[in-house]
């Protein structure tokens, strides 16, 4: 239970600051209470996760430490707002890419969310993304646009590549989220408001997915495709709510797209926005095919799973609704 | 798109081009059967004197680069062929429906040579072990001698095994790549032995060498007719060991990252032991419902 405080002290005390040593400090909080969730269980690939996770992080706060550092040293102040000198920004945005895990470092995500419980593998797409996102709005205006262009895009493109042949739940939500992040951090500079709502959005429509992988224990592609007889209700939810991140038109999941690629069109980032659809055609090809093999076509196959047996109490079968 | 994809790809990996003339030595310890001494200086007595060091090995003609350099391109464009066309490999449909597979089967010498065999020797005992195609190229023969003498240097209190185990996947420019069995939940195994017990070993590759020593094993016993055996041994029934000492905290095996399977003999009796198998293959036993063996409920709580 502390830990679940201490981590909510840790997002309240890194967005409300406009001094970089409280950013960082919470920050540092909150990689400090999300380790002992991760490594919970015990089980040797959980601590590895949770290893893998504390080095990163501790990395890219030492990172976002120098670039406050040489930014004080340079403009005489600690205000957040006030991001004035080049390299500062730049060890700033490398400091937040490894954060939130855009490619090119993202190598750490997937394997640490495949080595965590399911909760906790929700805690760390959501929650764990929006102190750094925090601090890119209040840095965006002085951020370099090419790189996170660049960034975004590959994250987009990795996302959707790398998540193409996996058959394990936790790793394809990981893959899902970079890619996310990739257009989250496409449009920042822009439009800050946009990157907002789809952080907003796209947490909304992981939780519901991750809380409904809870209540059938589905960690594999053969568990998802066996949960049609557990839980009919829950799983054509989940179908709705996959499509949705995938983005397509009716459901939720595409108004931030749609917004973003108008933002993108109207600073004549035309070329960009193209690219960024098609790469996200890969993961919709990808979710499509998840979701023909759990709710479109019903397997033949059985689970033996003795816990899955009709679950009493579904959660969230309205949130994917939205 | 996807061909950008694989550009993107590839220009990736070009990055590791430059590498290729020190593959060699990358892969040399990898296909070789000695010993690797990387930390150690100490040689046990049953060790090969080193005559070449690493960096005496490197080859550094240009042909041999380029042809390197064209097998591991290929094999590149065969992974992301295949990482198109689904897990593993195989269609989604096929993976989906999977219920059998057969992993390891012995009927050429290249499949001999995906399987390295050890004993005892390497710490300085007097086992022998030998691993040949059998009748027909059929089946693999494991056989030797076993000797429990122990060898005298003084600090050694046992000795006396033999063991055979897969060698590691690799992939493209020699990176790791692990088995996905996520979909079996036992392994099948036809053999015929003799009656002595085998132990099982399931090597998932750590990324951090801390636990590098991290087996899941089980045991295998085997009855010694002349009729062939097969043996269905759930994963559930595998416990977790670190250099030979079994855990407290036991966990059940996951089976998204599988690098190795071994069969280790070592049940201290002096005399000749033979093992022939046939495949070693997985099933996704329907009947089996056990998750884990053994507790995972907490045994000593705190008050």
């Amino acid at each position: 239970f502390i830990l679940m405080l201490s981590l909510a002290l840790g997002t309240m005390i890194t967005i409300t600051s406009n001094h970089w040593v409280t950013a960082w400090a919470g920050l540092e909080i909150n990689t400090l209470a999300i380790i002992p969730l991760i490594s919970k269980s015990h089980h040797p690939r959980a601590i590895e996760a949770a290893t893998k996770y504390f080095l990163t992080q501790a990395t890219a706060s030492a990172l976002m430490l120098f670039s406050s550092m040489t930014n004080a040293w340079s403009s005489g102040q600690w205000d957040i707002t006030q991001l004035t000198n080049p390299p500062s920004c730049l060890l700033l945005t490398a400091a937040i890419a490894i954060k939130l895990g855009l490619t090119p470092f993202h190598f750490w995500f997937p394997e640490v969310l495949q080595g965590s419980s399911l909760i906790t593998a929700l805690l760390l797409s959501t929650a764990m993304k929006f102190p750094p996102t925090t601090i890119l709005l209040l840095t965006s205006h002085s951020l370099n646009p090419t790189l996170l262009s660049t960034m975004a895009i590959m994250s987009i493109a990795l996302g959707g590549w790398m998540g193409l042949n996996q058959t394990q739940t936790r790793k394809i939500l990981a893959f899902s989220s970079i890619s996310h992040l990739g257009w989250m951090t496409i449009i920042i500079t822009y439009n800050p408001k946009l990157t907002l709502l789809t952080f907003y959005l796209y947490s909304l429509m992981t939780t519901s997915i991750f809380l409904s992988m809870n209540s059938t224990n589905t960690l594999k592609l053969s568990t998802l495709m066996t949960s049609w007889t557990k839980a009919p209700m829950l799983n054509t939810t989940l179908m709705l709510t996959l499509l949705s991140l995938a983005g397509l038109p009716p459901l939720t999941g595409f108004l931030p797209k749609w917004l973003i690629i108008q933002e993108l069109t109207k600073q004549e980032m035309t070329t960009t926005a193209t690219i960024i659809s098609m790469l996200s055609l890969l993961g919709l090809f990808f979710y499509l095919r998840l979701t023909y093999c759990s709710t479109i076509t019903l397997p033949p196959n059985s689970s033996n799973k003795m816990k899955q047996w009709s679950i009493k109490k579904p959660v969230n079968t309205l949130t994917p609704t939205l | 798109m996807a061909l950008a994809a694989t550009l993107l790809h590839n220009a990736y990996f070009c990055g590791r081009c430059c590498r290729h003339k020190a593959l060699q030595p990358l892969l040399g310890p990898l296909l070789s059967d000695s010993l690797s001494k990387s930390y150690s200086s100490y040689r046990r007595p049953g060790s090969q004197p080193e005559k070449k060091t690493t960096w005496q090995n490197v080859d550094l003609s240009f042909k041999k680069s380029i042809e390197v350099l064209k097998t591991q391109l290929g094999m590149l464009k065969k992974e992301t062929e295949d990482h198109l066309a689904g897990p593993e490999g195989q269609s989604l449909t096929h993976y989906m429906l999977e219920q059998t597979r057969v992993v390891w089967e012995f009927r050429s010498q290249e499949d001999l040579n995906k399987w390295v065999i050890s004993s005892d020797v390497e710490i300085g005992g007097k086992s022998e072990v030998y691993l040949k195609l059998g009748r027909n190229n059929q089946t693999a023969l494991l056989y030797g001698t076993l000797n429990t003498e122990v060898p005298r240097d003084g600090e050694t209190k046992y000795s006396g095994y033999c063991s055979m185990r897969a060698k590691p996947l690799v992939g493209s420019f020699a990176r790791k790549k692990y088995y996905d069995w996520s979909n079996f939940n036992s392994l099948y195994l036809r053999v015929r032995g003799d009656g002595r017990p085998w132990m099982v070993n399931i090597y998932t590759d750590p990324y951090f060498s801390h636990q590098k020593d991290d087996l899941y094993n089980y045991f295998m016993f085997t009855r010694g007719g002349p009729y062939w055996e097969e043996i269905k041994i759930p994963f559930s029934k595998f416990f977790l060991s670190s250099r030979g000492r079994v855990q407290d905290d036991q966990h059940p095996i996951w089976l998204d990252k599988i690098s190795t399977v071994g069969f280790t003999i070592g049940d201290k009796v002096n005399g000749p032991f033979q093992l022939e198998i046939d495949f070693i293959g997985l099933l996704n036993d329907r009947a089996h419902t056990e998750e884990f063996a053994y507790e995972t409920y907490e045994k000593n709580p705190p008050l």
